[in-house]
């Protein structure tokens, strides 16, 4: 039997392998959407549980070669919070903070994550009320082998002070990957649109995002909805499941058509759908994933893989709580939990939604001809976002309601949705391919035009063989 | 063939002058790069004039042409006015999958087929990866906004200078409806914050070229031993309107080049391409506006401004000096 001794073996993190770590598992552009994450939750805060007026709210993110900043109005840091927890790796129990807010920060490292993946040197400056500091982080500090707290400094100079509540951090000494990322007018490009995705239903409420000084614009992710009683509309579903309000929608986007062979391209089927087409998970108004094709918005599992016929269907799903742990997203929180009930539950229904669309693309991919029909149908249906499309379907009397707040509607159950002309079920699609030049040759015989679609040379071809054929077959 | 490519240059003025200025490039860099070893590589057309004044201005004698379309390969074969030249008859991107290069290269990639954008505009940034260091690649792209599909005009609405028909709620502009269109084309390479003002005759082109530009930043952020440097960018219309962009694959250490480049009189980048909108002219009005800095008052009458919206005086000075003039030659 052992005895205690009087040595101890040291268990606490080194400094170094706990940055390296915590750094790892984020991408770039997912360390500045943190940031921005706790702008919207310090604007969140200002509130105080009213209605946020994102109109009134700036977040300014500016990087080049040599730096990185963000600067915003969102209220600021107090300086207990800074003294006690926000400079902390990670979150305490006793920080009780947001229990009342639908904010989505919950393990306490966003910006410090942000900060360490970027550079060695970092200056945090903020102003609460009317108390202004800053907190530098040098890499002296990272370097040392003890967790020495930071030190809190006092403004002297006015060039040091803020104009209103908010934060600016600044981030130096970028390390060099990270720097040609900076550089890079594709990576800007891919933030941009990161931040016009991701933070969308913001930005759509008026909060102004600067990037690199030009203005950043909310992508719309919206399917069709028709305000008469049997026009067509999405799949809607709304249900509170273990206390997180769960409600989807499933329909057609504004792409433009089904197995339109106007922009072939190389010869082979591209995805020309745009970036909105697929799901787009909403936490907490957060988009956490924007037009996902994958198995893990359920394509391909119990219904087809993501395929470019599908380019027309939309799903969304929000999931909205005021506890962030219950909503299934993970600590990068542009991923999600796919293990959690909520998100089990409802992923069922989103297959059933899907299912509806996949049936409708798949009648109408052989009658292309009768596209334009299609689309008389869909004149008066107008695009809308989640909510609104959801208020405009539970108008309709068709609509089921369900316990509480729920509503459901299935668009094929109802049917709401065209359906082709003499939709025959025996249409066989033919496809083959021959080169530009003999196609322009018979497309001049036929059609007396060089430039015609090679699917309308094709079918041409066809009928005039069929004549044919049905001739020959009359005269043995 | 409907396109425009199998006109000769004396109908299309501005691709003349586009292609000297490319010429003129190539000059300025052949002492530091050493031109006269590559490997250009190009779409010759019928006549292989690119191959002849390429192998005259330059002294490059390693070249081959590659054409898809079987009558123009043997038309190119009678034609090759260079014994040097070899034809392929192949298409340009199946051929560079099956080359392996050993010099650097000079590729022209003379697409004007505007269908399939996005998979040139994909080839083309792919590609920088995949040539030697040193090598110049150049792109020529079709910038016809209306390429991107005529809709029903009762499916438009319009809307001028804040005049709007009364549909304009409820219907796109033919501008928005080319915007959409070509976010479903482009699809991750639609360049972020692009708006329906980018979608005209006159701003499709810069739009293009943004793209076309992200693409090749995008492909630049995999590879650690070289960097891009664009060296000159072009729009211009002889009818069909067209962009093409000239960059230089340099090591990441490389700085002779860039400097060489920026201090070019003709230097122009992807975000600001010269417009060559050049006047079609007679021989003495040539003669005149060449020899007189007061050319307007001399001549006594106004050019016709051209499609792109250029003063052609303005133009004219620009570029006179690589200007080519074509007159008539009876056989």
């Amino acid at each position: 039997m052992s005895k205690p001794g009087n040595d101890r073996a040291q268990a606490s993190p080194t400094k170094q392998f706990f940055v390296s770590m915590l750094t790892r598992d984020i991408s770039l552009e997912d360390a500045i959407l943190d940031l921005l994450d706790n702008c919207l939750d310090g604007a969140m805060r200002v509130a105080d549980g009213n209605k946020v007026d994102y109109g009134n709210h700036f977040v300014r993110i500016a990087f080049d070669k040599d730096y990185f900043s963000i600067e915003d109005n969102c209220g600021g840091i107090p300086r207990d919070i800074a003294k006690n927890y926000a400079f902390k790796m990670g979150r305490e129990p006793d920080d009780d903070r947001d229990a009342d807010t639908e904010t989505i920060g919950m393990y306490g490292v966003g910006m410090k994550r942000a900060i360490f993946k970027m550079g060695k040197e970092a200056l945090v400056r903020t102003r609460y009320g009317n108390d202004t500091f800053e907190v530098p982080i040098t890499s002296q500090w990272l370097e040392a082998k003890n967790w020495d707290p930071l030190p809190i400094n006092e403004p002297t100079e006015a060039s040091e002070k803020l104009a209103e509540p908010g934060t600016t951090i600044l981030v130096k000494e970028l390390y060099e990957g990270v720097a040609r990322h900076f550089a890079n007018e594709a990576f800007e490009n891919r933030v941009r649109t990161a931040i016009s995705e991701h933070f969308t239903m913001f930005l759509q409420w008026g909060l102004k995002v600067e990037l690199n000084g030009k203005p950043v614009d909310p992508v719309r992710v919206e399917v069709l909805v028709s305000k008469r009683e049997d026009g067509p509309a999405p799949f809607v579903f709304r249900k509170t499941i273990d206390g997180v309000v769960v409600s989807i929608t499933v329909g057609r986007n504004t792409n433009r058509s089904l197995g339109n062979e106007d922009d072939e391209d190389a010869g082979f089927e591209r995805d020309r759908s745009s970036a909105t087409a697929g799901w787009t998970v909403l936490c907490n108004d957060r988009a956490v994933i924007v037009g996902d094709k994958s198995r893990l918005t359920g394509w391909g599992d119990g219904i087809p893989l993501y395929h470019p016929q599908f380019a027309i269907i939309t799903g969304i799903i929000e999931f909205r709580s005021k506890r962030a742990d219950k909503l299934p997203v993970t600590t990068t929180k542009r991923a999600l939990d796919t293990s959690s009930n909520v998100w089990l539950e409802s992923l069922v229904k989103m297959k059933e939604g899907m299912r509806v669309w996949i049936d409708y693309t798949n009648q109408w991919k052989n009658h292309s001809s009768s596209e334009q029909e299609q689309m008389r149908h869909w004149e008066d249906a107008r695009p809308m976002a989640l909510s609104r499309a959801i208020e405009t379907v539970a108008s309709r009397k068709a609509t089921k309601r369900l316990d509480g707040d729920g509503v459901e509607f299935n668009p094929k159950k109802n049917k709401v949705l065209p359906e082709p002309p003499g939709k025959k079920p025996s249409s066989r699609r033919i496809t083959f391919s021959k080169p530009a030049e003999e196609i322009r040759i018979v497309a001049k015989a036929l059609l007396d035009d060089e430039s015609a679609r090679p699917g309308t040379v094709g079918e041409k071809c066809f009928d005039l063989a069929l004549a044919k054929a049905k001739k020959w077959v009359a005269e043995r | 063939m409907s396109t425009g490519s199998s006109l000769p240059y004396r109908l299309r003025p501005n691709k003349a002058v586009d292609r000297e200025l490319f010429l003129s490039l190539l000059t300025r860099l052949t002492p530091t790069l050493g031109l006269e070893r590559y490997h250009y590589v190009g779409l010759g057309g019928a006549f292989l004039e690119d191959f002849r004044l390429v192998h005259a201005r330059l002294g490059i004698t390693k070249m081959t042409c590659i054409e898809t379309d079987e009558q123009v390969h043997k038309r190119q074969l009678f034609n090759r006015p260079i014994a040097s030249i070899v034809c392929v008859h192949a298409r340009l991107e199946d051929y560079l999958d099956e080359h392996e290069f050993d010099t650097p290269a000079i590729i022209w990639f003379d697409y004007t087929n505007p269908k399939g954008i996005t998979t040139q505009i994909e080839r083309f940034a792919q590609t920088i990866g995949t040539v030697p260091i040193g090598s110049v690649l150049r792109v020529t792209l079709n910038a016809n906004p209306t390429s991107l599909g005529r809709p029903d005009p009762n499916d438009l609405s319009v809307e001028v200078e804040g005049e709007a028909s009364e549909d304009r709620a409820l219907k796109p502009t033919i501008q928005e409806w080319r915007l959409a269109r070509f976010k479903e084309r482009l699809g991750a390479l639609f360049p972020s914050g692009l708006t329906a003002d980018g979608m005209t005759f006159k701003t499709y082109g810069p739009s293009l070229l943004r793209a076309l530009k992200l693409a090749v930043e995008n492909e630049a952020l995999s590879f650690g031993d070289r960097r891009i440097v664009w060296a000159l960018a072009t729009h211009y219309a002889d009818g069909q309107p067209m962009v093409t962009a000239t960059l230089v694959v340099c090591s990441s250490e490389d700085q002779a080049i860039e400097k060489l480049v920026k201090s070019w009189e003709f230097y122009a980048t992807t975000d600001a391409p010269h417009r060559l909108a050049l006047p079609a002219l007679s021989t003495l009005e040539r003669l005149t506006m060449e020899s007189n800095d007061n050319a307007q008052i001399k001549l006594g009458f106004d050019l016709p401004e051209s499609d792109m919206g250029e003063n052609p005086f303005e133009a004219f000075k620009k570029f006179y000096r690589i200007y080519p003039h074509f007159s008539r030659v009876e056989l």
